[in-house]
């Protein structure tokens, strides 16, 4: 057994053995389930989201997901018209029970999500006494079939307030209030959540999107019988959109609440992101769907490695990092200036450098058909490095800096 | 990535790889690197333009792809199947800098598949208001050479004396490596071109291609192929010594006058007819096949692929060896002498060449001796028009045109360049149809 990194977060006063957790969904449906994710290592698991059958009756559609495929590459994406529970409460809250006794050093978190105050009261108390350590309160699902719950509360300032005081009352939990993305600017929601008294925010749910359609009946996918709904997307394609509201949370300093990151988490590197933009905790359903539980043993073993590399002793040590160095466009320096470096070497000539420059960019690559290799005119090339992303070859395109006294010297100055 | 050859269906003489499925072809054109030159494109000698239908079939236009097959080489689908690609387009794919090239003939035969079995439109018809062209030899050169110029507006009549066109790969490619409606397929698109073929009318009178240039052919393009066997002298006279031709047709179109189940045979050669007969000899039940070449194994002339497969069917290869005896009784061979050799003078293949070493003598069994040692013109068209120049080897010669000595007389494919690929043929079939074009419109100028 190699060395291991402590991983260990304190995320709203509570202790987690990693950050890693299962984020409220199909991969936390029930307690055996749950307990082979604890087994398998997972810090800390949201339950999936709780309601109450009395006021509302769940009915999950049918076929629910679709995957999102690119060229030979499947399953980039996923969009699901999942709801949330559709068991019973007191099923459900006997399994929560259980998962505590049994896992007492692992992470509880209750997923809630209700439709009057009555309905959040009470979803609380009976989380807090069946042991969760903390609270999310749900106010981001897409596609609820509930017209008042979902997104709709999550785009409303007033409801989301309102209903997180209502839960702050009901219980003494810590309470994390679930962000939707599917919004221009998330930070006034999370400051509405904090106004509440919500302790964390937990960003993001899944993003309103449409993954396919069929061309010959017409029907976004998934068809369910006849019709479709843009509903969540989350996996590796959503993860640039995840990012991004993530480092908006952390940077708008008059929130300052620890955040929970979630949205296409696969591996350590994927989790590293998150960390180093402003992420405490980290939540992932749809690489488990894809891959199992296992997923996060390579995640603990990964970050565990990267960090005793380093000489990073806890996770707090870069836990936001990155986010540091997000500014607005209007603040980047730009008298530094490059130009595309192509390594002669590892270039195998097929020149589709040649072509997205030719098409795409400043006509600076030159291809020399005789010997298939290519050049940089460094007079044209305007150091977008197009041409490094294309190539085939991962490493035989850099830039180096340029004079910008000469070149560009006309655009900058 | 090459699917795998099922050893089953060479037995039943079905086609040896199943074709690429759809989700194979999507993961394959992802493959290709899609390069600027194409040099797939460059070192194909029929002028496919595989870069082209590739970028198509990754694009998800698939049917665009099989019109890019069809457009560029008539016998698009024969050459998805015999095409030795590996020392083709394959070897020029840049992929190959990187891991495995991609598998080119998969996805052209993924492509034409597609094609046949959604439609694609007919090829336009010739208007027939260029000229007239007589084409001699219905085989992939004659065929080529007949749909160019139907492209052109040509009149264009196929003299053939089968009974049907395709050549060598209708008659003698074996249906493991060439199913047979393949042929039929790139058929059916020269007949919607307007061709006309005229089977069982072999060119034989002695002013028979006279007699088409006064009577309204304004060009005659030979194509007419390789069609006599070499021998070697020590096998001749014995009855169970056949050439690769006659048992490669009789495997293919009366399999039952072969009967060697249970039997060796020995195959001398080593090239891909050489291999063909071979396989096809143990798909026709010989217990024992062995394949004598002059060739050490990595030197064979036949493609990897061919070898491997050989390989597969437990062909005995006796590379690098040389036949020395015939053991017999009266009229039948009953085994062969034979002993290693090695080159006198390294990288020249040549029969003058060799040295043999002492004490590696070899005796084998042998109920049938197939010789698969080449192929030469045959004599008719030399014997009808005998001021035609030919070389030594008994091809027709020809300037860079395609042209012959003889004023309006053009030839190409095996009966010129002495024996390459379909797409070698398809290719000068092509060129020749631009030329002849040139040299019609050129005359009619000048008069």
């Amino acid at each position: 057994m190699s060395k291991q990194a402590d991983l260990s977060i304190d995320f709203c006063g509570v202790k987690f053995e990693n950050p890693f957790c299962l984020s409220s969904s199909p991969v936390g449906y029930h307690a055996e389930m749950c307990a082979r994710a604890y087994e398998a290592g997972w810090g800390g698991i949201v339950y999936k989201t709780l309601g109450l059958e009395k006021s509302f009756k769940v009915v999950m559609p049918s076929p629910r997901l679709n995957a999102y495929h690119h060229d030979d590459k499947r399953f980039i994406g996923l969009q699901n018209a999942e709801q949330i529970t559709d068991r019973p409460i007191l099923d459900n809250i006997k399994d929560l029970t259980w998962l505590k006794k049994s896992y007492p050093g692992k992470v509880l978190i209750s997923s809630i999500m209700g439709y009057t105050d009555e309905d959040w009261t009470e979803l609380a108390k009976m989380s807090e006494d069946a042991g969760a350590d903390l609270l999310e309160l749900n106010f981001s699902c897409p596609q609820m079939a509930h017209k008042k719950a979902g997104h709709r509360v999550g785009q409303d300032f007033h409801a989301v307030a309102a209903f997180t005081e209502v839960v702050k009352k009901a219980s003494k939990l810590p309470v994390i209030a679930k962000m939707t993305p599917n919004i221009t600017d998330m930070v006034p929601v999370a400051m509405a959540a904090k106004e509440g008294g919500a302790d964390a925010i937990s960003a993001i749910n899944t993003i309103r999107a449409i993954t396919d359609i069929d061309i010959n009946s017409f029907t976004p996918l998934p068809n369910i019988h006849g019709n479709s709904s843009p509903t969540g997307f989350s996996g590796p394609s959503a993860k640039p959109v995840a990012l991004r509201f993530v480092s908006e949370l952390y940077n708008a300093k008059h929130l300052n609440l620890p955040i929970s990151g979630i949205g296409g988490i696969e591996t350590w590197i994927d989790a590293l992101h998150f960390l180093l933009l402003g992420a405490t905790n980290l939540q992932v359903t749809t690489a488990i769907m894809k891959y199992g539980y296992r997923i996060v043993e390579d995640m603990i073993e990964g970050l565990s490695d990267y960090m005793i590399e380093r000489n990073i002793h806890s996770l707090d040590e870069i836990i936001g990092k990155a986010a540091k160095k997000i500014v607005d466009p209007s603040e980047f320096n730009t008298r530094f200036q490059v130009v595309s470096v192509v390594d002669e070497n590892k270039c195998i000539g097929c020149g589709r450098c040649y072509i997205s420059c030719a098409d795409g960019a400043n006509q600076a690559m030159q291809f020399d058909s005789e010997r298939r290799k290519v050049s940089v005119n460094e007079e044209r090339c305007l150091g977008c490095m197009l041409c490094k992303h294309v190539c085939p070859v991962w490493d035989c395109i850099s830039y180096k800096e340029v004079d910008t006294t000469v070149t560009r010297h006309a655009a900058i100055f | 990535m090459k699917n795998p050859i099922k050893t089953t269906n060479i037995a039943q003489f079905q086609s040896m790889c199943e074709p690429l499925t759809l989700e194979a072809a999507i993961k394959e054109s992802n493959r290709c690197l899609l390069c600027h030159d194409a040099p797939c494109s460059a070192e194909c000698p029929a002028g496919t333009d595989p870069g082209k239908f590739i970028r198509q079939i990754k694009f998800y236009n698939y049917k665009g792809a099989a019109r890019t097959i069809r457009r560029n080489n008539i016998l698009g689908s024969v050459c998805a199947f015999v095409c030795p690609v590996e020392k083709l387009c394959e070897k020029a794919c840049s992929v190959k800098a990187l891991e495995e090239p991609v598998n080119i003939n998969g996805l052209q035969r993924f492509a034409v598949e597609y094609g046949k079995r959604f439609g694609i439109e007919a090829l336009p018809k010739s208007r027939k208001t260029s000229g007239n062209v007589a084409v001699i030899g219905c085989g992939p050169a004659g065929m080529s050479c007949a749909s160019e110029l139907a492209k052109m507006d040509y009149a264009v009549t196929i003299f053939e004396r089968e009974n049907s066109g395709g050549g060598v790969p209708r008659w003698n490619i074996p249906e493991f490596r060439l199913p047979g409606d393949t042929i039929a397929y790139d058929m059916e698109n020269l007949l919607s071109q307007g061709v006309a073929f005229k089977y069982e009318s072999a060119v034989k009178s002695e002013d028979a291609i006279e007699k088409m240039l006064l009577n309204g052919y304004d060009a005659v393009f030979i194509s007419t192929g390789l069609t006599e066997p070499y021998r070697l002298n020590m096998l001749d006279h014995y009855e169970n010594a056949m050439d690769y031709i006659t048992f490669l047709r009789r495997v293919k179109f009366d399999r039952k006058s072969i009967d060697i189940s249970g039997k060796t045979i020995a195959v001398i050669g080593g090239g891909s007819v050489a291999v063909d007969a071979a396989v096809s000899a143990k798909a026709c039940g010989a217990k024992k096949v062995y394949l004598v070449s002059l060739e050490h194994l990595d030197e064979l002339p036949a493609d990897k692929e061919e070898v491997r497969l050989a390989q597969i069917m437990n062909i005995i290869f006796k590379a690098g060896s040389q036949i020395t005896e015939v053991l017999s009784d009266e009229k039948n061979i009953t085994g062969l002498k034979g002993i290693e050799t090695e080159w006198i003078e390294p990288g020249r293949f040549t029969p003058d060449n060799i040295r043999q070493i002492a004490g590696t003598e070899f005796s084998i069994n042998a109920d049938m001796v197939i010789q698969a040692i080449g192929t030469k013109p045959g004599r008719e068209i030399i014997n009808i028009k005998p001021q035609l120049q030919t070389n030594g080897k008994g091809v027709i010669s020809v300037n860079e045109k395609f042209e012959t000595n003889e004023t309006g007389i053009f030839a190409g494919g095996d009966v010129v360049n002495g024996g390459a690929t379909v797409a070698q043929a398809v290719g000068e079939g092509k060129k020749s149809a631009r030329f002849i074009d040139e040299y019609i419109k050129n005359r009619r100028n000048s008069k």
